[in-house]
């Protein structure tokens, strides 16, 4: 979907981006990633030519960027940016609808089109459409950013660091907002950062740079346990690479059956604590662990509540630090009703081979 | 014998409104020590003053007491309320005001009756000391109190209105000033127009000129240096000298081409007056043009380049919506300066109010002065009046 051939910008003598090549394919959720000054923001601005390269060429959809004029390529891509760059004069519904109306879609298109945008966001269309940005929470402008990026359908969107003004709790929600909405509409996504976390938890794909070349590109889970230098060892940070790991696991590939029985009287696991015993309702719903416990007899009872449960889409790295915040040696996983699904144990968190 | 609660409490408690103190104690100071008019057998010799007391009858000196009473409670922390003490300044200035003015005329009305034609009564000092305190103590409750346009522009009208009134009904028909005015009643009028045409006749190229150049300093920054020294010169050349400047070249360019005199580009008169105001406007309103646009966030144009917008549309749909507060507030400075330096255009010929100020300094008519300064006064109070509340609604809705 998108191509970098030897792509370079060249300030005078210094080249900030140096001869970068790779392939983003369709529906693919490229990040790049690198230390301040690598090149990344210049790399992705030159694909949408708000800066113009010196050398090389980028194909997007298989045609060479320059062949449009500059403006008919920018609305036909997507564009968000860090502290959303909403227009503070326009109206959610205005700022939502630039591209369509550069477009000159007709009112009703651009009005259907809104609320299909907030509703994808899950954004309140009654109560947001007539506000103006600065009314808004930093979560929602920057829901309401990604929204207009996405405005006239395009196929690609290139996003420079949008979360990085947020606090950690509304990035966090957004991550996985963004991650659902990239699932649905199967855009090609470019995304600039400097958070390796965030990279990973969103990426399909990773572009390491640094002093403006690329120093890997791979997936995720290939940039972690295969390392093309030290450089790319010491940027994810070799102290918590395991967990790192981790946070691109989710339980759903890691849980395994539990064993619930009913019988309220039981008081002592079948087995030993490595494999613990879950009492269950008559609607398979956990009431309470037997055994499970490290270092305490295995007839010790821990009644079950809301905070050490997992859900399949939870990440492993989540579902460890409870075990070890709740000192069990498992957790129960629980469908969207509450049920129980299997287990995640300590023991099977080492089960897997990255 | 003061209570204890009283002299346990700081100055700042007793007292909620220390400006209106300040004004109500320079007022009474200026009434009890200063002239309130003034009485002279003629036009030119000088007067015999009149005191305050001597001039007012007894309910207009009962009114006033009772006016600066109120005042000075809507000063105090007690018993008023902060809601009702802004609301009776905001009466008992005007009315004050109102009732200085009428008793001012009154005055004279009661005491020519008696007296030679040609003797004159005019305002003195304290009357001046008044007037400013009550303008004073009423705009400066408008502003603690935050108040919508609305009310000001309400009150604003309320206050003119009345005014404009007194001076139809011929209220003031026997104070010096007015049979000065009688006197050259009908030259006044198109020195009026002429005054405005002037700064009507600057502002457009000014803006014509400046906007554009204001637009250039900030795409280009290698040519915004150069272009603040330059208009800075202007600025920081005298008026008058800037004035004088301008007559030779004029002068010579409209002897050599006659059909350029013609069309009034001759060495005096409004040509080199209007050349001379547009130098001096485009400082401000290149400044303004050029710190408004740069007053809009980066981020706001990258995101309306990045989603398509040509230069053009992002300049009309983005930075001068977001911009055009600032550039406002700069024709708000440029209006007003207009009308005061049309003021020194007098001097080459151009004519205006400032012609009654020169003539009046001329033949040391004080009241003819006033009659070019007053109105030149009032016309820049409007204009900043008028473009202040322009500047506030043009805030774009998403930032007021």
């Amino acid at each position: 979907m998108i191509e970098l051939q030897g792509l370079t910008k060249r300030y005078g003598d210094t080249r900030v981006v140096d001869d970068i090549s790779l392939t983003v394919e369709q529906g693919e959720f490229c990040v790049l990633i690198g230390p301040s000054g690598c090149g990344k923001s210049t790399t992705l601005k030159m694909i949408n030519r708000l800066i113009a390269h010196s050398e090389g060429r980028i194909l997007v959809g298989g045609e060479d960027v320059t062949t449009l004029p500059p403006e008919l390529l920018r609305r036909r891509i997507g564009y968000a940016i860090q502290s959303t760059g909403l227009f503070p004069h326009w109206r959610v519904a205005e700022n939502i609808a630039t591209v369509p109306r550069l477009l000159k879609w007709s009112t009703s298109r651009i009005n259907a089109r809104v609320d299909e945008l907030l509703a994808l966001f899950q954004l309140d269309a009654d109560d947001l459409r007539d506000k103006y940005p600065h009314q808004l929470s930093g979560g929602q402008a920057q829901r309401v950013g990604v929204a207009r990026a996405l405005a006239a359908d395009p196929d690609v969107l290139l996003m420079d660091e949008p979360f990085g003004a947020v606090d950690p709790l509304t990035r966090d929600a957004l991550q996985v907002e963004l991650a659902r909405v990239h699932r649905q509409t199967g855009k090609t996504i470019v995304f600039v950062t400097h958070d390796m976390d965030e990279a990973l938890r969103l990426a399909s794909r990773v572009a390491l740079l640094n002093g403006g070349r690329l120093v890997q590109y791979d997936r995720p889970a290939e940039l972690l346990v295969d390392p093309a230098n030290d450089f790319v060892r010491d940027f994810i940070g070799r102290a918590d690479l395991g967990l790192k790991l981790l946070s691109r696991r989710r339980v759903e590939q890691y849980y395994q059956p539990a064993q619930g029985t009913r019988d309220a009287t039981i008081t002592q696991a079948a087995t030993t604590h490595a494999r613990p015993t879950w009492q269950v309702d008559a609607d398979n719903r956990p009431l309470a662990l037997i055994g499970g416990r490290l270092e305490e007899p295995a007839t010790v009872r821990t009644d079950v509540n809301g905070e050490w449960t997992a859900t399949p889409d939870m990440s492993m790295k989540e579902a460890l630090s409870r075990m070890v915040w709740f000192r069990v040696t498992a957790l129960p996983v629980l469908d969207d009703q509450g049920r129980l699904l299997g287990e995640v144990t300590m023991a099977g968190v080492m089960g897997h081979r990255p | 014998m003061t209570s204890p609660a009283v002299s346990t409490v700081g100055a700042g408690r007793v007292l909620a409104n220390r400006v209106l103190v300040t004004l109500l104690i320079a007022g009474l100071a200026a009434a009890w020590l200063l002239p309130f008019a003034s009485m002279s057998p003629n036009r030119l010799a000088s007067g015999q003053s009149v005191a305050l007391g001597g001039a007012l009858t007894m309910w207009q000196a009962a009114g006033m007491l009772v006016l600066t009473v109120m005042l000075g409670l809507a000063a105090l922390q007690r018993p008023l309320s902060r809601r009702l003490a802004h609301g009776v300044t905001l009466t008992a200035s005007l009315a004050l005001l109102l009732i200085t003015l009428y008793a001012l005329g009154d005055y004279a009305q009661r005491t020519l009756v008696e007296r030679s034609p040609s003797a004159r009564v005019s305002q003195g000092a304290a009357f001046w000391v008044i007037v400013f305190c009550c303008a004073l103590a009423a705009i400066d409750t408008l502003q603690r109190h935050a108040s919508g346009w609305i009310t000001r522009l309400g009150y604003a009208a309320l206050a003119g209105g009345a005014v404009a009134f007194l001076l139809a009904s011929g209220h003031f028909r026997d104070l010096s000033i007015m049979r000065e005015y009688a006197n050259i009643r009908d030259t006044f009028s198109d020195q009026l127009l002429t005054h405005l045409g002037l700064v009507g006749a600057a502002l457009g190229p000014a803006l014509a000129i400046g906007v554009p150049l204001g637009l250039l300093a900030h795409r280009r920054a290698r040519v915004r240096g150069t272009l603040f020294s330059v208009l800075n010169v202007f600025q920081t050349i005298p008026s008058i000298a800037l004035f004088a400047l301008l007559v030779a070249p004029l002068s010579a360019l409209g002897n050599a081409f006659p059909f350029l005199a013609e069309l009034g580009i001759k060495g005096i008169g409004a040509a080199p007056a209007i050349i001379a105001l547009v130098m001096y406007a485009l400082l401000p309103v290149v400044r303004n043009t050029y710190s408004g646009l740069k007053g809009v966030p980066p981020a706001t144009v990258e995101a309306a380049r990045g989603m398509g917008m040509t230069q053009r549309q992002v300049l009309w749909r983005v930075e001068i919506p977001l911009a055009l507060p600032v550039m406002l507030s700069g024709l708000r400075i440029v209006t007003v300066q207009a009308i005061g330096l049309t003021v020194v255009a007098a001097l080459i010929g151009a004519g205006g109010l400032g012609a009654f100020i020169f003539q009046g300094l001329g033949q040391y008519a004080i009241d003819l002065v006033l009659l070019g300064a007053i109105p030149t006064i009032v016309l820049a109070v409007i204009a900043d009046f008028m473009l202040q509340m322009l500047v506030a609604l043009s805030q774009p809705a998403g930032t007021r």
